[in-house]
């Protein structure tokens, strides 16, 4: 049993940029996605059900991250699954922000500042470390709304990513969160 | 005498020896197969006396010139131990610490001599003329070795009766005490998984198919290597070896689906995280959290590219395998017959996953054989059957002790008198034990 697939594999009518899916989101944050309806009052982040016409790709990149961080090998079998690999390499840059004993603030304030940082490599760029199986945009209207996505993306990560590390009551980062910080999805970066 | 006495069952595996009674439940003795010998850790040689190495090779190899215990050598030969003490002995100065057996099969005989002779009088205590012995080989042992096996068994220790069977078959034997066994068959295939290396053995009416057999370089030394990375990832406060292993054998167990098993600790982390008590050298006690690798680690016979990046084929996909290279004709009993045998198949769920993953490929090919053919003929489907028991982790053993307290058992050993007439060669066949035909 390889690593795990997105579900949204066989969503219809998915909205392509380069071979990059635009899937709907569940989020307040501006910008291109189209938004979810938001969670019912009686269900958390933590168990929205697969089924269920709130989940997004986000709750399943923070479901499978600590699953797929272990596996160097993927087979890309569509765009969702691009969705997918962007999200866990933006979990793992966004955890190894988070230092063991940070206060809930702390962190958020060095997570946020990666995530709300607009300095960041999208398929085509130079910098960006999967060229190799993304497509680039094909102008820059494209490239401006793919940046305008990710970072939707990379906002409301953030932001549910910090809810789960610091589930604990406590007031401490999680540190069985923290354990899969030098793991690397398919043994690359952002 | 030899008539009334219980044999003496012996299974020396590579990492640990089980000795015992044939009847009794479970062995009277375990412990690692290790002699440590006045002199520093050899090489492969017969040395550890200090003298030049003769005795590596049996007698009618050197020419007589070799010896067995008899005669030969002086005091200082006594001057060893077997098991336990054996590593409490090589801890300190003066004795060096050897292992006889390598992968399954024995290496250095005069060790290994003295070491069965420990374990018959000062552990066992028997007089070996007055019992029968049940030994245990690996498959594909050569049959030079049971000779060499014979001539220190009937000739340095004159033992009553000797028969020595494949461990693969004991351990199909030792799955009759399960309730899912109807028929008490010796067709299976048996998934052996020790400390070192994990077997994939078929065996059909209780012959090994020797071409078939595959090995997994992953068991159960990997497992515990697992654990202790990940305790290492967290910044445990003890991550030895020692409460990996711990940690292993007293917390792991195999999860139908990882996704969803890491989702389950999220929601009742009280229930599923545990704290284990690791006690340091000098007294003190920490407490280690226990966490992820409890479902993890054993996860690595069935996805072994988490843990290894060279060996990457799932334990379900080898045993298909070694089923589909097997002769067409006992695929169907081996497929319906598959045995666990050994400490590392003991994972609660380890048996099930096993099932429902061979069960998936077999469905997934023939549901591809039926479309080739266009869907004109419906197969019957096919029976794939793990087989979880009580006796795994010292299946061999068992099932030797449960052949060997049969009335005919000893009518099956080659004794002193036929070896005496007709040689070593004697025990290169033997009739096949617990087969059609007996009871």
């Amino acid at each position: 049993m390889p690593a795990y697939h997105s579900i949204f594999l066989d969503e219809p009518n998915q909205q392509l940029i380069g071979n990059f899916a635009l899937l709907p989101l569940r989020t307040r944050t501006r910008g291109p996605a189209q938004t979810l309806p938001a969670l019912p009052a009686d269900i958390s982040e933590l168990d929205v059900d697969p089924s269920s016409e709130s989940y997004d790709p986000l709750d399943e990149v923070l479901s499978l991250f600590r699953a797929n961080t272990f596996f160097r090998n993927f087979e890309i079998k569509g765009p969702a699954d691009r969705v997918l690999i962007y999200g866990i390499l933006f979990v793992s840059e966004a955890l190894s922000k988070i230092r063991p004993g940070m206060s809930r603030r702390e962190a958020e304030k060095s997570v946020f500042n990666v995530s709300l940082d607009t300095n960041f490599a999208i398929p085509g760029d130079a910098g960006f470390p999967l060229n190799q199986a993304y497509e680039p945009p094909r102008d820059r209207n494209e490239a401006e709304a793919l940046r305008q996505y990710i970072m939707q993306m990379r906002q409301e990560l953030a932001v549910r990513l910090l809810n789960r590390v610091y589930a604990d009551p406590s007031g401490q980062p999680s540190k069985w969160w923290l354990s899969f910080q030098k793991r690397k999805f398919m043994g690359k970066q952002l | 005498m030899a008539n009334h006495t219980p044999a003496v069952v012996m299974d020396n595996g590579t990492g640990y020896s089980k000795l015992g009674f044939a009847g009794n439940d479970s062995p009277s003795f375990v412990f690692p197969t290790a002699i440590a010998t006045k002199g520093p850790t050899g090489g492969a040689g017969g040395s550890g006396s200090g003298r030049p190495a003769v005795a590596n090779k049996p007698t009618f190899l050197t020419g007589g010139a070799g010896g067995h215990l008899s005669g030969k050598r002086g005091t200082e030969d006594l001057d060893f131990f077997i098991g336990d003490e054996a590593l409490t002995a090589a801890s300190g100065p003066g004795y060096g610490l050897h292992y006889p057996i390598r992968h399954g099969q024995i290496e250095n005989w005069d060790h290994m001599e003295r070491f069965w002779s420990n374990s018959m009088f000062k552990y066992l205590r028997v007089e070996p003329e007055d019992h029968h012995f049940l030994l245990t080989e690996p498959p594909l042992n050569p049959p030079e070795n049971r000779e060499n096996t014979a001539e220190i068994m009937f000739e340095s220790f004159n033992c009553a009766g000797l028969y020595i069977a494949v461990q693969a078959v004991l351990a199909l034997a030792a799955s009759w005490t399960s309730s899912k066994v109807q028929d008490r068959s010796l067709t299976g295939t048996v998934i052996d998984s020790g400390e070192g290396v994990t077997h994939v053995i078929p065996v059909a009416e209780g012959y090994v198919i020797g071409s078939s057999i595959k090995s997994i370089p992953i068991a159960g030394r990997d497992i515990t290597y697992f654990v202790q990375s990940m305790l290492r990832d967290r910044g445990e406060p003890d991550s030895s070896l020692k409460t990996a292993e711990r940690i292993k054998e007293e917390h792991c167990y195999v999860s139908p689906d990882i996704v969803k098993e890491f989702a389950r600790f999220d929601r009742e982390p009280a229930d599923r995280f545990k704290a284990f008590d690791a006690r340091q050298p000098g007294g003190r006690t920490v407490t280690v959290d226990v966490g992820y690798e409890r479902f993890l680690a054993p996860e690595i016979f069935f996805n072994p590219e988490i843990y290894s990046s060279d060996f990457l084929t799932p334990l379900p996909n080898i045993v298909d395998t070694t089923i589909q290279t097997s002769p067409i004709d006992v695929r169907r009993g081996l497929y319906k017959n598959i045995v666990l045998s050994g400490g590392s198949t003991l994972y609660k769920d380890f048996g099930r996953r096993l099932q429902r993953d061979i069960r998936h490929l077999v469905d997934e090919r023939i549901k591809l054989s039926e479309a080739k053919a266009g869907n004109a003929a419906k197969s019957g489907g096919l029976d794939v059957q793990v087989i979880t028991h009580k006796r795994q982790r010292h299946g061999p053993w068992f099932g030797g002790s449960l052949l060997g307290q049969t009335p005919e058992f000893k009518s099956y050993c080659h004794t002193k008198a036929e070896y005496e007439e007709i040689g070593p060669s004697i025990v290169r066949r033997f009739a096949l034990l617990g087969g059609p035909g007996s009871s």
